[in-house]
């Protein structure tokens, strides 16, 4: 019984100490994004540029390829049951508010997450492992201004504007399969496509999608500076990072997609 | 001649990692641009001593005083203004991957200076020249031999200009030639620049060449501090042992595995 009592209580310091880390991780992004450049402190925006094109226009085409598959496939489920009612048309609307509801931003968040994520926590845990953090400490150079911001910066603007692109292509990938394959007429298709969207469906995806990018930073950021002992201790955290960051996507989802309904 | 106050005090420094003290009683100083080596074998806490000395780890108590001041117990901006003023070489280099070797150098002197970038670059250049590695300044570390990336660190630890260098493991993994070559570095610096400079090592060869001064590290405790012709006639155990470059005694327990990989009684 203490035993379990004990655990118990372990569990809860490593879970407090981590959210203690996580905590102290958000203020110095912050500090280092927005209240040191005000100081004439500097951002590293070339760097944020370069991760910029790593993370948004480097996922262009894995994204819009899956984005556009996963448009044919509801575009063909939906006509699996609408085609019973010859209701066909309706597929339109269907693909349109699933697209920038729902599938659109998860998916971008989840394929930018195994893409990306993995990558931030990889490049820092290596960095952690070679000494590289304790150098740049030494040499007075602040790793969450050195590493961190840039990257937070380049993820908060490139998932949405992926985001915004995947949603177009899962339409036109829905479009594609209702007029070849089903045989809906195109420009019925497109009618109705613009028909069935209203603002707050683009809205609630592109909000959803802001917050998917910081979770997949700072998962990814957090497991880098955990890294412990070598190579074997970077893959491991690498794989958490990926594991935790889908994890968090999805609560994010649900808690969101409950507030817009109520809303 | 009256000696000049010493740059670097440490008094009666302990370090633990949770329960384990792996420092404890440490007591030397560091004179103006001395080279003073930390001798010690593996696992006797002189890379821990060193990451203590340039503020990468906290004590557990007792005091490191640079220039008189405290640096345990400053603030965070007191220390950085501190670490302008030190450089430190790491046993695996540790430039960043992803920066070529010249914007390694540069590095610190673009985050820390207003310096325009043609001056950086000159400035680049020579931290290079000095250290014998002109015409690698675009080549990552990663397509640098193991003697240049050392190399490659110690240019970086110089941009600055500090007034302390601290080396880990300068030759740990080099071959002879190579260490020779980065012996004479060190002292080139030392003696150019006045530096002072901290060496940790356990190689004998090199702290016959480079040392002023030598600690000798024993288990966490400091088994002797001197030049080395004074720690030649120390009566230490460990000291006579380690510059004589003998083995442990084996004791009963390594006779008993001994025995049973021979067969041999």
């Amino acid at each position: 019984m203490i035993d379990v009592v004990g655990q118990v209580g372990r569990w809860a310091l490593r879970q407090l100490s981590a959210a203690l880390q996580v905590s102290v991780l958000i203020v110095d992004t912050f500090v280092w994004l927005v209240i040191a450049p005000l100081k004439g402190k500097g951002l590293r925006w070339r760097s944020a540029i370069e991760h910029t094109v790593e993370f948004g226009v480097r996922s262009l085409p894995i994204v819009g390829m899956i984005c556009f598959l996963i448009g044919v496939i509801i575009a063909l489920q939906a006509s699996y049951t609408l085609d019973q009612f010859g209701a066909n048309r309706y597929i339109a609307d269907l693909v349109a508010v699933s697209a920038l509801r729902e599938l659109a931003p998860l998916m971008t968040a989840i394929l930018i997450a195994g893409r990306c994520g993995s990558a931030i926590t990889a490049e820092i845990g290596t960095m952690k492992v070679n000494e590289e953090l304790d150098a740049l400490e030494v040499m007075g150079v602040n790793p969450v201004k050195y590493l961190v911001a840039p990257k937070f910066l380049a993820m908060v603007i490139s998932v949405p504007a992926v985001t915004a692109i995947a949603m177009f292509i899962m339409i036109a990938g829905g479009w594609a399969s209702a007029v070849f394959v089903v045989g809906v007429e195109p420009i019925v298709y497109v009618n109705q496509t613009v028909g069935s969207i209203v603002e707050k469906d683009l809205l609630t995806g592109m909000i959803k999608s802001v917050f998917f990018g910081v979770a997949i930073c700072w998962v990814g950021v957090y497991r880098g500076f955990q890294v412990e002992g070598g190579a074997e201790g970077v893959g491991r955290q690498t794989t958490a990072s990926v594991v935790t960051a889908i994890f968090l996507i999805i609560i994010i989802d649900l808690v969101f997609t409950v507030l817009f309904y109520y809303v | 001649m009256s000696t000049p106050p010493p740059v670097i005090i440490v008094e009666d420094l302990q370090v633990a990692f949770g329960e384990k003290v792996v420092l404890d009683q440490i007591d030397f100083s560091v004179q103006p641009g001395e080279i003073f080596v930390i001798l010690g074998g593996s696992g006797s806490g002189k890379t821990t001593l060193l990451r203590n000395l340039v503020g990468l780890m906290r004590p557990r108590s007792g005091r490191i005083l640079i220039d008189g001041k405290d640096f345990t117990a400053m603030s965070s901006v007191e220390r950085m203004e501190i670490r302008r003023r030190m450089g430190m070489c790491f046993q695996g280099s540790a430039l960043l991957g992803s920066l070529s070797v010249a914007d390694n150098v540069a590095l610190p002197l673009r985050e820390h200076t207003k310096l325009e970038e043609s001056t950086i670059d000159i400035m680049t250049r020579i931290k290079l020249e000095l250290v014998g590695l002109s015409g690698v300044e675009d080549y990552l570390p990663s397509e640098l031999s193991g003697g240049m990336r050392k190399r490659a660190g110690i240019a970086r630890a110089m941009a600055m200009d500090p007034e302390i260098i601290f080396y880990d493991e300068p030759s740990a993994g080099l071959d002879p030639i190579v260490a020779a070559g980065l012996d004479e570095l060190i002292r080139t610096m030392q003696s150019t620049f006045n530096l002072t400079s901290v060496v940790v090592t356990h190689e004998m060869e090199s702290v016959k060449i480079i040392a002023d001064r030598v600690c000798v590290l024993h288990r966490g405790r400091v088994a002797g501090v001197g030049t080395l012709a004074e720690l030649e006639q120390s009566d230490h155990p460990y000291i006579q042992q380690f510059f004589a470059r003998r083995a442990d005694e084996l004791d009963a327990a390594d006779e008993a595995y001994a025995r049973s990989l021979t067969g041999i009684d």
